[in-house]
């Protein structure tokens, strides 16, 4: 995935055909986190405790349909994406590269919670069942860092060993 | 790195509700999973906050190197809506009353 250009209107990146499909495979796994897995609060405190929560998960659900909404439209609107010698161009406005960012959010941490959780630098167990949250969860931090490049937001080389 | 905690500048508005939903007293939190790049965590505290680069990225280093940071002090109503925006990126965070 390569940013090819950032205008007023939106971003326009390049992917080849492999990036394309394997967007959509990643994109297919969406929604993966349990809907239990927010919590508004770790102590359960005040009142109305229950009800809040329950209006979180509320809450959550819908923004969750209108993701999946998008996420459909991204997968199966042949116009959104213009053909190119080598694969194809996709533009998205700053809403968009949100809600994808959002979704891909998602399906990396609801992959690795399907991995056990793993510890930062851990190797997970990776069996012939899981295998497929272990490429999802690497194909959205490969597609998550070119979203983040077009908005402009990149590493710093102080947070080296971090 | 300093144990000190940089807050937003919230705004205070005025609303209708009882007294004690309105009263600051509620910390927003964001806890540490070690999945999330630290450049995404970064540009949601911007987007969600409207903090700058080096403000969301003290609160970002912070949670990765200590495990969580605080965000906010705030009223209920505004702790619950800062919640709800960090979920929707699919941070881990929470309210939590002020001790």
């Amino acid at each position: 995935m390569k940013l090819l250009r950032v205008g007023q209107d939106g971003s326009v990146f390049q992917l080849g055909h492999g990036e394309q499909q394997l967007l959509f495979e990643t994109l297919k796994h969406y929604p993966l986190v349990p809907a239990a897995h927010h919590r508004l609060s770790q102590a359960d405190q005040g009142p109305h405790a229950e009800e809040n929560q329950r209006l979180l998960e509320a809450s959550l659900a819908e923004v969750r349909q209108a993701n999946r909404r998008q996420v459909l439209a991204l997968l199966n609107e042949p116009q959104r994406w213009r053909a190119t010698k080598s694969g194809f161009e996709l533009e998205l406005t700053p809403l968009q590269i949100e809600w994808l960012l959002q979704v891909l959010n998602d399906v990396r941490v609801g992959s690795w919670l399907a991995l056990g959780e793993p510890a930062s630098g851990a190797a997970p167990a990776v069996t012939e069942q899981n295998a497929k949250y272990f490429f999802a969860l690497e194909s959205c931090g490969l597609f998550q860092s070119g979203l983040l490049t077009a908005l402009g937001i990149s590493e710093s080389p102080h947070w080296a060993g971090d | 790195m300093a144990d000190t905690e940089v807050l937003p500048n919230i705004e205070h508005e005025a609303k209708t509700g009882s007294k004690s939903d309105l009263a600051p007293g509620w910390l927003v939190i964001c806890w540490n999973d070690p999945i999330n790049l630290m450049t995404y965590v970064m540009h949601v505290f911007q987007t969600v906050f409207g903090w700058n680069r080096a403000k969301a990225e003290v609160h970002m280093l912070e949670v990765h190197r200590q495990g969580k940071s605080v965000l906010a002090r705030t009223t209920m109503e505004k702790a619950e809506h800062y919640v709800h925006e960090l979920q929707k990126y699919t941070l881990h965070a929470t309210m939590e009353r002020e001790p």
